[in-house]
């Protein structure tokens, strides 16, 4: 297999062992990510999105965790390398963004302090220089006067300020990967623009490549190239953002797509049911016990082999195997209802725009 | 037309701010800075805004679970209705008046649900108790009564009676937020407050809890104060909007007029953060910069001007917006200090050789998005005169001459209420001249 | 108005309701008060018209009398009992999940066992077997399956097999330099660990809550004043106290239990005051106080039981230490001499320990393992009575 993705994941399996037996978190996942491209893990909370992406770089304690299959970075098997050549790549040329910044931070030092200190672990740089590349991070990542605020503790900032620190902590080594785990979820909308836009900027001045995970469909429409939907530790369904957007094949995605208010909203009222056990998934699709189009194909053996539906669009239904009839689950016509969705809010201040 | 069941007027929130041995008071955090707003039976009216807006302090002084610091909140549910007003002006339904007994009375008219599920349960308490519980406080001592009432009440909210005796780290967080829902109801309230009571959840789960409130609301006939940040949910449930900046309501309407037709440009800036499912639309819009400045000191005249995107130009003055905006930050920044002339020198310096004066201020005209010349004479002038009296380090001289030759309208009028249509209003400079609001008969 | 399905939250009529008396009890405190007013008067009646040489039940012709500790000790396994055993059993679910969590442990499970055997033993061993009676005759015999030089004990009640003489399960484990039989002094001795250890706890827990809450809730000079207090019974120096007292009056065990344990509780105090502004601060306290619930209500409802399970812990290590000091004071021969403590028995055996080590090490070792089925029990108590951690998984 020609190795010229920036990070490939194949049969990506972590688990944890509890008291109450194994513990399935990711069951069997693959994804790539190329330079200079989005892809987003969308799920709900549960799902594994997290674990997976914190199972790429060994985040993950072990034990309990347990990490198998490969994950190739530039062709070199993350898994397989010793802890400290791992070290090196880690916080370097991969980089962590987190859903919580109040808690990556240690908030007894100086915000500059923690960006000098993550540069000075993979950089032999003074110190004088380090602060100096600290304050253009810093500057770069849109906090106002750099260099006054390099001194302040982070109690001293706002919650969508200490995400950018964050993101220039993440920056320090120059990522040629990003990962960034819902990193604007507990932030206010519209710091969650500002935010969003930082990320498409830095994305493209850094090309580097971008892995967002997110349980939110509006957030992966504005800065997604790709989507993987997962769903109970197995992807779902896999595409470009257009394709999933437009026609959208798995069930799951549909309905996933459905709770959004500009798709329906409350008068859908959710997807009926909860996530299965992770101690002891059920057989076949791990949905069918949720989905409203399940037969019982969908309930013996195995989750359904991917199946490409269009070009790059691969989903894991039966109902799209050869001899089955997917217009039961497909529903082409996949648009907001009414139209006048945000759509229409956006319009209104265009219209009051000229 | 019939009273509204709550009628909040003129609502004050002040923290106040002490310093030194002496406990001195030296100012006073205005979180909530004189609110006004009404709620029809069955109705829900949202509070929207920014975190740091005050409309979670707003909701925990209409519910008097802190003492607002003036202004009146007049609760007409609860068989209180139809209440003149005393000959003294004041009214007898106004809850921040009521002593205890009238208290614990409002409390079975008006419930609470809060934001964080997993903190709003008694670890140590089986959930049919946690909901019990309120039964019992108003006086309901018979057990298996409250039992049965509880376990009732558990399966309109979708859960089971058997619920009734596991413990909250048994749920889910939706499954908590329901367990919420049935504690808010248990006294058969005329009012729920629900305080971002979704935001901690997952979309899939927001769909369901949302829509099991617009069950319950039309089911009961409740009226509900739904606060959130997140205008795509509060286009799902209510009304009427009312957005709050900085302890201000600076626009209030119908949900549909304000989605389509906002009038202040906070609320148009509000909706084009909201990201929309369509990976078609562009990341645009307008870009809210900063955050919201402190309540302790807002911003004089309307507190929005100095993230206005439509901030006015004073008469006379035709400049680029963009550049109006980049200049007044330039203004604001200078007169608080925040503008380090050897800081840009130095970062100029690494490039290359010593900078020019010329390219300072080139750089400072690209760091406040301000053209290479602003299509005024006065303002251009002004401009580069006080770069040069940066560059002379005469910083606090720079900060004055640009306070008194750049000044716009909304920095020194605070805006009236314009109304736009019956119950649509916004406060809002730009629409002043047109019709202002009425004055409102219970304001005085 | 009866209705076959049950009665519906919006269907109740509660200004008929909140007009109704609110006075009411729990099935607990019901019970608490019938069971404790019987010893009350019990008390009274011992205090004012037994006079002090005849016994407590006299009157219905035992032989048997109740000290000053022993209504303490009675009326604390009363409170022990309707506040912490009957919740246990009325919660059969939350009891399950405790002991759940709790079996994981096993060292403290043994030591729950082991607690458990002191804990029966010492309230029923001085109900079936009769004091350790002085017996001069029979002193020094060795425990069962142990032999002695035969000239050690006076006479030896086992058999003499080439001069030396065994041990017997008569006495099982020996007796002392007085002939009192170690095994029935142990098990006497029990009876004062359990009071030792439920009086102290009682005191502690009673004092340390109230101050605690009151001194967070009330905030301001009042919460300054009582936590200076608190500061100043923490660096009181108690031992010196105790000797005062002790060279002043006298001291019993009644009189140990309540100097030690009024000047223990101030870190508790101080534990339960950061814990109660902290538990303050989470939302079911604000929807507490949203229902209606007045202040009273919100910390015996949620602070106090939140509180308490949190101090639980921190009490079950601060027993060891009652009963170490105890021992302590005895083998400094500044105890109590009258109670047949543990500590007490060990100092008795100090001199023999040459001839005769199983009157120190039999009781030695019974306190050292009482000491560490507690510590064992703390911590694993740490780790049951805490759901958070396990609802973060949820």
């Amino acid at each position: 297999m020609p190795s010229d993705q920036l990070l490939e994941v194949e049969d990506l399996t972590t688990t944890f062992g509890t008291d109450d037996g194994t513990l399935t978190a990711v069951d069997g996942v693959d994804f790539d990510v190329d330079t200079g491209e989005t892809v987003c893990i969308v799920g709900e909370s549960g799902s594994g999105k997290t674990v997976a992406t914190e199972s790429i770089t060994r985040i993950i304690k072990t034990p309990p965790g347990e990490i198998e299959g490969t994950v190739r970075y530039k062709g070199r098997d993350l898994l397989a390398m010793p802890e400290s050549e791992l070290r090196d790549i880690r916080g370097n040329e991969i980089a962590h963004i987190f859903q919580n910044p109040q808690e990556a931070m240690n908030h007894c030092y100086t915000v500059g302090w923690q960006i000098t200190e993550a540069l000075q672990i993979h950089q032999d740089v003074s110190d004088e220089e380090a602060r100096a590349k600290a304050v253009d991070l810093m500057d770069r990542v849109g906090i106002a006067n750099a260099s006054a605020r390099f001194d302040d503790y982070p109690h001293e900032f706002s919650g969508g300020q200490k995400q950018r620190v964050m993101i220039a902590m993440a920056l320090v080594g120059d990522p040629d990967l990003l990962i960034a785990d819902e990193p604007t979820t507990a932030l206010d909308v519209t710091v969650q623009a500002q935010i969003l836009r930082l990320l498409d900027e830095l994305q493209e001045e850094f090309d580097m490549g971008v892995l967002f995970v997110t349980h939110d469909l509006g957030v992966v429409a504005e800065i997604a190239d790709r989507i993987v939907v997962m769903y109970a530790g197995k992807v779902m369904e896999r595409g470009g953002v257009l394709d999933i957007f437009d026609h959208p094949a798995h069930p799951y995605t549909q309905q996933l797509l459905e709770c959004l208010p500009e798709f329906g909203g409350t008068t859908v009222g959710g997807i009926p049911g909860t996530l299965p056990d992770p101690h002891d998934p059920p057989d076949g699709c791990r949905f069918a016990p949720r989905c409203e189009y399940a037969e019982g194909a969908c309930r013996a053996g195995e989750q359904p082999e991917e199946i490409e539906v269009s070009p790059g669009q691969r989903v894991s239904c039966v109902h799209y195997r050869p001899g089955m009839d997917p217009s039961v689950v497909r529903n082409d016509n996949f648009e907001p209802v009414g139209g006048d969705g945000a759509a229409d809010g956006e319009g209104g201040v265009s219209r009051a725009d000229d | 037309m019939t009273e509204p069941l709550l009628s909040v007027r003129d609502l004050k929130k002040h923290y106040p701010i002490r310093k030194g041995i002496f406990n001195r008071q030296v100012g006073a955090a205005r979180a909530v800075d004189g609110i006004s707003f009404d709620i029809e039976r069955g109705e829900t009216l949202g509070l929207v805004g920014e975190s740091g807006c005050g409309k979670s302090t707003a909701a925990s002084s209409v519910i008097r679970l802190e003492e607002p610091t003036a202004g009146e909140v007049v609760f007409n549910g609860n068989g209180r209705e139809n209440a003149t007003r005393n000959a003294d002006g004041t009214h007898p339904n106004d809850v921040t008046a009521f002593d205890d007994e009238e208290l614990k009375a409002f409390r079975r008219g008006a419930q609470m649900v809060f934001q964080d599920p997993s903190s709003s349960f008694d670890p140590r308490m089986s959930i049919g108790n946690a909901v019990g519980e309120l039964l019992k406080i108003h006086g309901m001592s018979d057990r298996y009564r409250r039992r049965a009432i509880v376990e009732d009440l558990l399966e309109r909210v979708g859960l089971s009676g058997n619920d009734f005796d596991r413990y909250p780290h048994e749920f889910s967080g939706g499954q908590k937020q329901r367990i919420a829902l049935a504690r808010a109801l248990v006294l058969n309230p005329d009012l729920i407050i629900a305080d971002e009571p979704v935001s901690a959840l997952d979309v899939s789960i927001q769909a369901e809890i949302l829509s099991l409130i617009d069950d319950l609301q039309e089911e009961f006939g409740l009226s509900l104060l739904f606060i959130s940040h997140d205008m795509s949910v509060i286009r799902q449930i209510c009304d009427r909007v009312a957005v709050m900046y900085l302890g201000e309501i600076v626009e209030i309407g119908p949900v549909g007029e304000i989605f389509t037709d906002p009038q202040h440009p906070y609320t148009e800036a509000l909706l084009s953060s909201i990201p929309t499912p369509d990976p078609r639309a562009s990341v645009g819009g307008i870009e809210l910069k900063g955050t919201v400045p402190s309540p302790t000191n807002p911003p004089s005249g309307c507190r929005f001007h100095t993230r206005c995107h439509r901030v006015i130009q004073p008469e006379g003055v035709d400049v680029d917006q963009d550049d109006w905006r980049g200049l007044l930050n330039f203004r604001e920044s200078v007169a608080t200090g925040r503008v380090d002339i050897e800081q840009v020198r130095e970062s100029l310096t690494a490039g290359g050789e010593e900078p020019t004066d010329r390219a300072i201020q080139a750089e400072l005209r690209e760091e406040f998005d301000i053209g290479d010349s602003i299509g005024d004479e006065d303002l251009e002038e002004a401009f580069t005169e006080s770069v040069r009296l940066l560059l002379d380090g005469n910083a606090e001289r720079a900060g004055q001459f640009l306070e008194e030759r750049v000044t716009t309208p909304c920095a020194q009028t605070v805006p009236e209420r314009t109304v736009h249509s019956p119950d649509h209003e916004s406060a809002c400079l730009r629409h002043e001249g047109r019709a202002s609001a009425e004055p409102n008969p219970a304001d005085d | 108005m009866a209705t076959e399905s049950p009665e519906q939250f919006d269907q109740v009529d509660w200004n008929d309701l909140s007009r109704s008396g609110r006075f009411d009890l729990s099935i607990n405190s019901i019970g608490m008060l019938v069971t404790a007013l019987p010893l009350a008067l019990l008390g009274v009646y011992d205090w004012r018209f037994v006079g002090d040489r005849t016994a407590t039940f006299e009157f219905v012709g035992l032989d048997r009398t109740l000290e000053t500790v022993d209504f303490l000790f009675i009326f604390t396994l009363l409170l022990a009992f309707w506040y912490l055993v009957l919740p246990l059993y009325q919660n059969p679910r939350r009891t399950r999940y405790y002991w759940k969590e709790f079996k994981r442990n096993r060292p403290a499970v043994v030591s729950l066992g082991w607690l458990g055997i002191v804990f029966v033993g010492g309230i029923v061993g001085p109900l079936v077997m009769n004091a350790p009676q002085q017996e001069l005759l029979i002193a020094y015999q060795p425990p069962v399956f142990t032999s002695v030089v035969d000239t050690t004990p006076a006479t030896c009640v086992g058999e003499v097999i080439n001069g030396r003489c065994h041990g017997t399960w008569q006495h099982p484990l020996g007796t002392t330099n007085a002939g009192r039989d170690v095994f029935t002094m142990i098990v006497y001795g029990m009876t004062i660990s359990m009071q030792i250890a439920f009086i102290t706890t009682t005191i502690v827990a009673t004092v340390g809550i109230t101050f605690g809450t009151l001194s967070a809730y009330a905030g301001g000079w009042v919460d300054e004043i009582m936590m200076r207090f608190t500061d100043i019974i923490l660096s009181f120096p108690t031992f010196l106290m105790f000797l005062l007292i002790l060279y002043i009056y006298g001291a019993g065990l009644g009189m140990f239990i309540v100097v030690f344990s009024l000047f223990a509780w101030g870190g508790t105090a101080r534990y339960v005051r950061s814990k109660s502004l902290s538990i303050s601060e989470e939302e079911f306290i604000k929807s507490s106080r949203i229902s209606g619930a007045s202040t009273y209500q919100v910390i015996r409802g949620h602070v106090v039981p939140n509180v308490a399970s949190s101090i639980i812990t921190q009490l079950t290590l601060l027993i060891p230490g009652f009963l170490l000091y105890e021992a302590q004071l005895a083998f400094l021969g500044i105890g109590d001499s009258t109670v047949p403590s543990w500590g007490q028995l060990i100092a008795a055996g100090r001199s023999d320990l040459s001839f005769a080590p199983w009157i120190v090490l039999a009781p030695g070792i019974v306190l050292f393992l009482t000491i560490l089925a507690f510590n064992f029990l703390g911590d694993a108590l740490l780790d049951a009575l805490n759901p958070e951690a396990e609802a973060e998984n949820a």
